[in-house]
């Protein structure tokens, strides 16, 4: 079987029926750009709560009770871009008469403020500074002592006080950060505790598991570490909900577009009957009618697939140079606390994904009008013509 | 040698049964020329399909050069067509997508002559006809008589041991429709090809050496030269 003689020839049939196979190819290539662009948008959401589910405060991963011997520059290793310490005290914060119990965090705010967001999150007053006695409080605990940023406060940890300045107070709108802990610099700080937390940041695209296991291989024990899927489970369940939906959109879109195809494709090759009467009549058998209508349907979709696909990143090229800006969307949402800006991203797997859903919906719908040309008798297709 | 033996045929239209054909029977020597003559309406048409395997009769058999086509699978019966048979229709029936050349190759590439083999074919066919002007011409572009010219080329391009004609020069003027008739005897007659032609047309039966006269779908009269 010549297959040269058939894609040369499904081509001529498509190239010079111009009209119709353009109104078939827009069909396919609308499609296509749009849920390339949709699917990036869909990755970009995802980003985006992970970035600022992460971003705030909890980095990619967290390492729980590590040994002061641990330095943190051992957990830098391909894939991370930054560690923060940060050291708990469990004590209370008291003014005059009113207490609160909570958790200390001694942190280094200059890079608290370089790689987290939290310092975006202050409502009133500053961040903390540097070698300075102050501490970061939340809303609800400033509230319940009944401090301003500038009073004085104390901080008892068994035998041990500090006096600090209220120097900000934040409100994250995330129940765990709003409540019970509070922040000040690790340099006031005359005895650490023995044992410290480290938040771990991703570079963006980075294999969180090869980290981890890169972290297991020096030693770490997998006990003390935790992912933001395991902490988050919320957050990895939306995104799955997320991905699932997307999926379905995909499907549904390219189902209902491929109907239309379907159609339009079994109106064009019955408009065509005659063409493949003539053939059957020179002796083109039902194996060849049926691999030229099946080339004719791979031809045209490759071609409206790949600029469909062009024509979507594009897009997404154009869209995630600024961002598409939520915000307003995305104000009281806890996965958006940091900024509602999607970026559009797309991944090779879901970037050809779009264009191998619109052959395969094609191929299926071509089945019909291939059946309806191979079933149907030479004789009955030249005297309808 | 063409057998046909008690074909009969019917087509429901509506809830009537019309009986096409009606126990046909006749033998043909290959090389020889068979003209079908009759009102429209009496069966030509399809007696010349069931000839071709393009349908099938209810009973009886067809007996083409030693194969029983009514006998063949789907497949088989296309090859048979595909090596055996060229079709010459009514109104040319050219595929409209592929030029002059493209067409005229087209049976050739289906019966796997080599690239050389068909540029020469066709280029000397194209001569014959006198359509080298036209091989890159759309079969939009051609006239009635041109476009039935090309139809007979491709229909001889791969030398087939029958050609079926099916009134070729109804569509034609008495002028082309003689030319083309010469052309097609000649050229048959060079091949050694039995050609079986529908027609109304007085002229092709004075080329024939054979003549089936069809009323109502039955043979009424035959006759030798």
């Amino acid at each position: 079987m010549n297959m040269n003689f058939w894609i040369k020839t499904a081509w001529l049939f498509l190239f010079r029926s111009k009209r119709s196979t353009s109104a078939l190819g827009l069909m396919i290539f609308f499609a296509v750009g749009t849920l390339v662009f949709i699917t990036a948008i869909a990755v970009g959401i995802n980003d985006s709560m992970i970035r600022n589910s992460t971003g705030l405060y909890s980095g990619h991963i967290t390492g729980f009770d590590l040994p002061k011997t641990l330095a943190r520059d051992t957990l830098l290793v391909d894939g991370v871009s930054d560690v923060l310490q940060r050291f708990q005290i469990q004590g209370s914060l008291h003014n005059q008469e009113k207490k609160e119990m909570l958790t200390l965090i001694a942190v280094n705010p200059d890079q608290e403020k370089k790689v987290t967001a939290l310092w975006k999150k202050i409502i009133k007053g500053n961040y903390i500074a540097d070698n300075e006695f102050e501490i970061l409080i939340s809303r609800a605990t400033a509230k319940k002592i009944g401090v301003h940023p500038g009073e004085n406060i104390i901080f008892r940890s068994g035998s041990a006080v500090y006096c600090f300045v209220v120097a900000g107070i934040f409100k994250t709108g995330i129940e765990r950060l709003d409540h019970g802990i509070a922040f000040c610099p690790v340099s006031i700080l005359p005895d650490l505790p023995a044992n410290w937390d480290g938040a771990v940041f991703l570079d963006s695209g980075a294999d969180m598991k090869g980290v981890v296991e890169s972290y297991a291989r020096k030693g770490l024990k997998l006990s003390h570490l935790k992912t933001w899927k395991e902490l988050m489970p919320d957050l990895t369940q939306l995104i799955e909900l997320n991905r699932i939906s997307m999926g379905f959109v995909m499907v549904l879109v390219l189902g209902v577009v491929s109907f239309g195809t379907a159609c339009a494709f079994a109106i064009f090759i019955i408009s065509n009957i005659r063409e493949y009467g003539i053939m059957k009549a020179m002796g083109v058998t039902p194996k060849e009618t049926t691999m030229l209508i099946i080339f004719e349907v791979i031809l045209m979709n490759l071609a409206a697939s790949f600029a469909g696909t062009l024509a979507g990143s594009l897009v997404v090229l154009i869209t995630s140079r600024t961002g598409i800006d939520l915000s307003s969307f995305t104000s009281y949402n806890q996965y958006f606390v940091v900024s509602g800006l999607i970026i559009p991203r797309l991944t090779p797997f879901l970037l050809f994904l779009p264009g191998a859903i619109a052959l395969s919906f094609c191929l299926l719908a071509s089945i019909w009008p291939a059946m309806i040309v191979i079933r149907q008798r030479t004789a009955d297709i030249l005297r309808s013509i | 040698m063409i057998e046909v033996l008690n074909i009969s045929k019917q087509f429901f239209s509506g809830s009537v049964n019309v009986q096409v054909l009606s126990d046909i029977s006749f033998k043909l020597e290959k090389g020889n020329t068979l003209t079908i003559i009759g009102k429209s309406g009496s069966g030509k048409t399809t007696l010349l399909n069931c000839l071709g395997g393009l349908d099938l009769p209810d009973s009886g058999r067809i007996n083409c050069f030693g194969t029983d086509i009514n006998c063949l699978s789907e497949k088989k019966r296309s090859l048979f067509q595909r090596k055996k048979l060229g079709f010459i229709f009514q109104s040319g029936n050219l595929l409209s997508y592929l030029t002059v050349f493209e067409n005229i190759v087209f049976p050739l590439v289906l019966n796997g002559f080599s690239k050389k083999d068909r540029t020469k074919r066709v280029k000397n066919l194209l001569e014959m006809l006198e359509l080298n002007l036209f091989a890159k011409a759309m079969p939009h572009e051609l006239s009635g008589g041109q476009a039935q010219r090309v139809a007979f080329a491709r229909a001889m391009a791969h030398s087939p041991q029958m050609l079926l004609a099916d009134e070729p020069t109804a569509s034609l003027d008495t002028q082309t429709g003689l030319n083309l008739i010469k052309l097609m005897c000649s050229v048959g007659r060079e091949h050694n090809s039995t050609i079986i032609v529908a027609t109304h047309d007085n002229e092709i039966i004075k080329y024939a050496d054979k003549i089936i006269h069809l009323f109502d779908g039955k043979i009424i009269k035959e006759l030798k030269k």
